[in-house]
């Protein structure tokens, strides 16, 4: 395991608090969405001040995994909507913010992007207060594009230092397919049959905005809701299906996932097909459609008889 | 006159989802032509191959179907305009996520059948039951759906006896 430099985060957060307390006080925007310490040693929570006094709370380090584009969504009530809010991005959340102004969830002029550029944070399962190395790294910034944001109204001037790295999922995805239906079939039970309903996958992805979810539908009732083996199976299909052309590929649903059910690997496998059938891929820019909301008369029907 | 009917050990049951304007009149021309064609499909009719959602085909496979078609109108024919080319890239899309979950792709079929194929309805279903019924029935969700989830396994004595003991 290699260490990844991350001393740029230092200078990033310096970087972080000028800009918000300048926006804040200047009266550009009412909030700025953010990192702050958490009470656990090197832990980071997301957070939203309104003071410019505040700004000075405002870090940016390998802990700080949460996509804060969520707060942005109509699903979440807590944020006034009022006015221009500022908030940090990384290159994944940034991809989400892309894909919620394409889907006219927020606009533009909405907001004020502070831009993080960004040579990864640390994967769920590890302690905040880990160095941050190749064996530490999340999975998803492994096959990261994205490391510095464009088109942001504000960036720090660093460029993070980011190594080649084993693309986790690109690996696992081919080892699945490489299987046999039954055996992936078994692999997929497996993963699901733990998932206990919790819907913290739902909750915390920037794309689960619906005010009501097919899911908890009851009349009809199409998946169902109990965590039993045929709606848990259902769920996941459905949430891949849902997310399918939409997703960032930020893998909070993994990260907040009690159980570690693998929820990105089918969000990268539903990427992969779009950019193979589509040449779809989340990006920063914002497209006016997504790859499942339009068509061309030359898409591919082989398997249509 | 009927042909002599052939009896199976097996017999699938298919349902198919297709659009009102083109396969299911395409399928009711068969009908007023007296084409003969399996008894195993059970069509449900939707307005457009574009309302037919993938949860659909799920709710169909966990109810006991062995095998699914969904069947519209010809590129360029949609009553709606767009709504077969919405369902082509949607189904293109949903039919490699089934696949990646371990579903074997054969017990689902999709077609373009016009109001005037009903040559076309025939075949299109003949060729997916003696598919199904070849491969056996499909038991994958039917049996997620039958199942009962468990916390834990029981599998010490002394769950076994509370167990018993319920
Ligand atoms: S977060 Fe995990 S356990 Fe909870 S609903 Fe989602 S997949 Fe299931
Ligand atoms: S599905 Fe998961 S990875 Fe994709 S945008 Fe939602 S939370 Fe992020």
């Amino acid at each position: 395991m290699t260490p990844i430099d991350t001393s740029i985060y230092a200078a990033i957060t310096d970087a972080i608090q000028t800009e918000a307390g300048r926006i804040l006080s200047e009266g550009q925007v009412t909030a700025v969405v953010g990192y702050a310490a958490a009470r656990r040693k090197g832990s980071a929570q997301p957070i939203v001040i309104s003071n410019p006094d505040d700004a000075q709370k405002l870090i940016f380090t390998a802990a700080c995994v949460n996509n804060l584009a969520v707060y942005l969504t109509k699903a979440k009530k807590e944020i006034p909507k009022t006015g221009k809010i500022g908030i940090v991005v990384k290159g994944c959340d940034l991809k989400a913010l892309s894909g919620l102004m394409g889907e006219s969830q927020l606009k533009r002029e909405d907001l004020y992007l502070i831009g993080v550029p960004c040579a990864g944070v640390l994967g769920s399962t590890v302690q905040p207060a880990t160095e941050l190395t190749t064996g530490t790294i999340a999975a998803k910034c492994t096959e990261c594009d994205a490391h510095l944001p464009t088109g942001c109204d504000f960036v720090p001037n660093q460029t993070p230092i980011t190594p080649e790295l084993e693309q986790k999922y690109a690996v696992e995805i081919a080892r699945l397919e490489a299987l046999t239906p039954a055996e992936r079939w078994a692999y997929w039970q497996e993963q699901f049959s733990k998932c206990i309903k919790c819907y913290a996958c739902r909750q915390v992805c920037p794309f689960c905005f619906c005010e009501q979810c097919l899911c908890d539908r009851n009349k009809p009732q199409m998946v169902e809701t109990t965590p039993r083996p045929a709606g848990n199976t259902a769920w996941h299909i459905v949430r891949a299906m849902h997310l399918a052309g939409r997703c960032a590929g930020c893998a909070e649903c993994e990260r907040v996932c009690p159980m570690d059910i693998p929820l990105n690997l089918l969000n990268r496998k539903m990427a992969k097909e779009l950019k193979e059938l589509y040449d779809h891929e989340a990006s920063f820019e914002v497209l006016d459609k997504g790859p499942l909301t339009m068509f061309t008369d030359k898409d591919d029907q082989s398997f249509i008889k | 006159m009927h042909p002599e009917k052939q009896t199976h050990a097996f017999e699938p049951k298919i349902i198919a989802f297709v659009c009102t304007w083109c396969t299911y009149a395409g399928a009711d021309l068969a009908g007023t032509s007296r084409m003969q064609y399996p008894s195993n499909v059970r069509v449900l009719k939707f307005p457009c191959t574009g309302r037919i959602d993938p949860v659909f085909i799920l709710k169909a496979f966990q109810q006991g179907a062995d095998g699914v078609l969904v069947s519209g109108c010809h590129p360029g024919d949609c009553h709606y305009i767009a709504g077969n080319f919405h369902a082509r890239r949607r189904f293109a899309v949903f039919r490699k996520l089934l696949e990646f979950i371990g579903v074997d792709l054969n017990r689902l079929q999709f077609s373009w059948v016009s109001a005037a194929e009903g040559g076309k309805w025939v075949e299109v279903v003949t060729d997916l039951t003696e598919r199904v019924r070849a491969m056996g029935p499909m038991t994958e969700f039917k049996e997620l759906a039958m199942e009962e989830q468990w916390s834990g396994a029981i599998n010490t004595p002394e769950l076994q006896e509370a167990y018993n003991s319920i």
